[in-house]
């Protein structure tokens, strides 16, 4: 476009050519830009349009939300749980991988095959706990399909439209805790990883929201890793797990609500029309996506194993679990082992929920040991993430955390019990 | 002419069309309510010919039936002046989320379907343990799956007013 007379050339303090627009020209460029992208005519309303507007009204919006969640969940647990994960991992991983890893590695009783290899009379991946064996298992057998599928389902919400409409629905109930309805989007990230959902939580205005969203995801929003492997170990308990983590979400959403102070404005909703995904967009997305998660998530896995066979070798992780004990059997009402588990949570929670499946345990101790791997502390990754936002409300977010993980433990510990399950 | 053709199409309240939304939406809500009983305990699962309703965990029999449920509800809904622009999406959606149950209910099969069994030493599946995966009985959302083909003419003519 060509600048109209009434530009003005002047320099700026460094010297470099500056075009200052007067009013008018201003106007010419609005006109010009407006003739070349605008059509006029009469609006009519498509089936598209009025679809639209009945997925964002509750009555029929809220169904949609229910059928597009288990959708989502359906697709999840038959892609990664029973094609890739049960169908061929499992298999490769326990009757090839394994038994050859067991017969080449030399000296059983070494420390270096305790550290690699693992237990050598474990049948199973899940029960090695070596470097080499649970740690490959869990991040290419377990954590990497599920993070592929969840990506390219997200991605699909994403961009077909569906996701605005979706924040514009949970609006009225994310802001009874304090949230608008765009927190959905850290909220939906975080069920894959919580390290992009710390970052999503800019989306939201006020310092509050950030704060209670980010004390939110770290502690009842398991990641996609998370959830494969629950899937994989404990698959009948996975609902009531996920059931103790969206009361406590809720609960204590609307306690740190009403103590923060803080604004939580309303938000103005761009919804699209609803479109079918490009799908060159799909795949960059997912790529993109997957390609950040592989990145950190296979080096922290194998690390992780490392550094709790290091920690057990040391016999740390058994004066830990002596010293806290009383607070784990009497008050959480869990078996002294998960202990172990709960270091490695710092490392990988998906790792934690592996280590707790070979503990042997009633189903409530199971069931509250997953829970408490959960909203305990944050995975190392989430961890950094957080303190780049600021050092200030991590260890905020760090206090609540310990708060909250020994009130709503001891609560879970309390329903057991008052059930006699516990 | 034509235009006022269709708008006494829109304008009477049963028509074949509402007629067939009708009895698809009773019937999806039937089999919606008789996921949820079945799975609530009602009957131990059950089978009659080609359908049958395992009813035996939560997450597909009760907030799959819950869906179905819905389906069928919206599809009561547009029932009347079904060829109307509002009144045909309730239906469109209706049955959309029928395809979105009898989908993921495919999906589960053929991703049961292309690995061996635990126990065999293959890795991939036979051709005929493949097909033998997609034999009946099928779930209620997947016996609905043909008859809710009929609310594809309901996107084509308002795709057609569109164009």
């Amino acid at each position: 476009m060509t600048p109209s007379a009434a530009v003005v050339a002047a320099a700026d303090a460094g010297g470099a050519d500056v075009m200052v627009f007067s009013s008018d020209a201003r106007w010419e460029m609005v006109d010009a830009i407006t003739r070349q992208t605008v059509t006029y005519g009469t609006y009519k309303q498509t089936l598209g349009d009025v679809l639209g507007d009945l997925t964002v009204k509750p009555l029929t919006g809220i169904p949609v939300a229910v059928a597009a969640l288990y959708a989502f969940w359906s697709v999840f647990t038959s892609f990664a749980g029973t094609l890739v994960t049960d169908g061929f991992m499992v298999k490769f991983f326990d009757g090839f991988w394994l038994p050859w890893m067991q017969s080449v590695w030399p000296d059983p009783e070494s420390w270096l095959y305790f550290l690699f290899v693992g237990n050598p009379a474990a049948d199973t991946c899940f029960e090695a706990f070596g470097m080499l064996t649970s740690g490959l298992f869990v991040s290419i057998g377990v954590v990497l399909p599920a993070v592929l599928v969840f990506y390219l389902m997200m991605t699909i919400l994403e961009d077909s439209g569906y996701l605005p409409r979706l924040a514009v629905l949970m609006d009225s109930v994310l802001h009874r805790i304090g949230l608008h309805g765009y927190a959905i989007v850290p909220i939906i990230l975080g069920l894959g990883c919580n390290v992009p959902a710390v970052t999503a939580t800019r989306i939201l205005e006020t310092k509050k929201q950030r704060f209670i969203m980010m004390t939110l995801l770290a502690l009842f929003i398991p990641c996609g890793a998370q959830l494969g492997i629950m899937m994989s170990v404990l698959p009948d308990l996975v609902g009531v797990v996920m059931l103790c983590l969206i009361v406590g979400f809720g609960i204590f959403g609307f306690v740190l609500h009403t103590v923060i102070p803080g604004e939580n404005p309303e938000i103005l909703v761009d919804v699209p029309r609803y479109h079918w995904p490009v799908k060159e967009y799909v795949a960059k997305k997912l790529w993109n996506r997957t390609k950040g998660f592989l990145k950190e998530a296979v080096p922290f896995v194998l690390f992780g194993i490392l550094v709790v066979n290091l920690l057990y070798l040391g016999g740390v992780i058994q004066g830990l679990a002596n010293l806290l004990e009383p607070v784990f059997v009497t008050w959480f009402g869990v078996p002294k082992e998960t202990v172990g588990p709960l270091i490695a949570a710092f490392l990988r929670k998906d790792l934690a929920i592996a280590q707790l499946s070979t503990i042997p345990m009633t189903t409530y101790q199971m069931v509250a040991s997953v829970v408490l791997v959960t909203i305990y502390f944050p995975c190392v990754a989430t961890f950094v993430v957080m303190l780049r936002e600021g050092w200030k409300e991590l260890l905020a977010a760090i206090a609540v955390l310990f708060v909250v993980v020994f009130i709503y433990g001891g609560i879970i510990h309390g329903i057991g019990i008052l059930l006699g399950v516990a | 002419m034509e235009h006022n053709d269709m708008k006494t199409e829109e304008d009477r309240q049963i028509t074949p069309l509402g007629i067939y939304v009708t009895l698809l939406g009773l019937v999806t809500v039937a089999f919606g309510m008789a996921d949820i009983l079945v799975w609530a305990g009602v009957s131990p699962g059950f089978q009659v010919g080609i359908l049958a309703i395992a009813g035996d965990d939560f997450f597909r029999w009760a907030w799959g039936g819950f869906i179905v449920v819905c389906a069928g509800l919206f599809m009561l809904a547009g029932c009347t002046r079904v060829t109307s622009l509002q009144q045909s999406a309730k239906v469109v959606l209706g049955g959309v989320l029928v395809w979105l149950i009898a989908g993921t209910d495919i999906f589960a099969r053929l991703c049961g379907a292309i690995p061996a069994g635990e126990t065999s030493p293959a890795f991939f599946n036979s051709v005929s343990g493949f097909l033998a995966a997609f034999a009946p009985p099928y779930t209620p959302a997947v016996l609905l799956l043909p008859f809710t083909l009929g609310i594809v003419y309901l996107i084509r003519i308002h795709d057609t007013d569109d164009s």
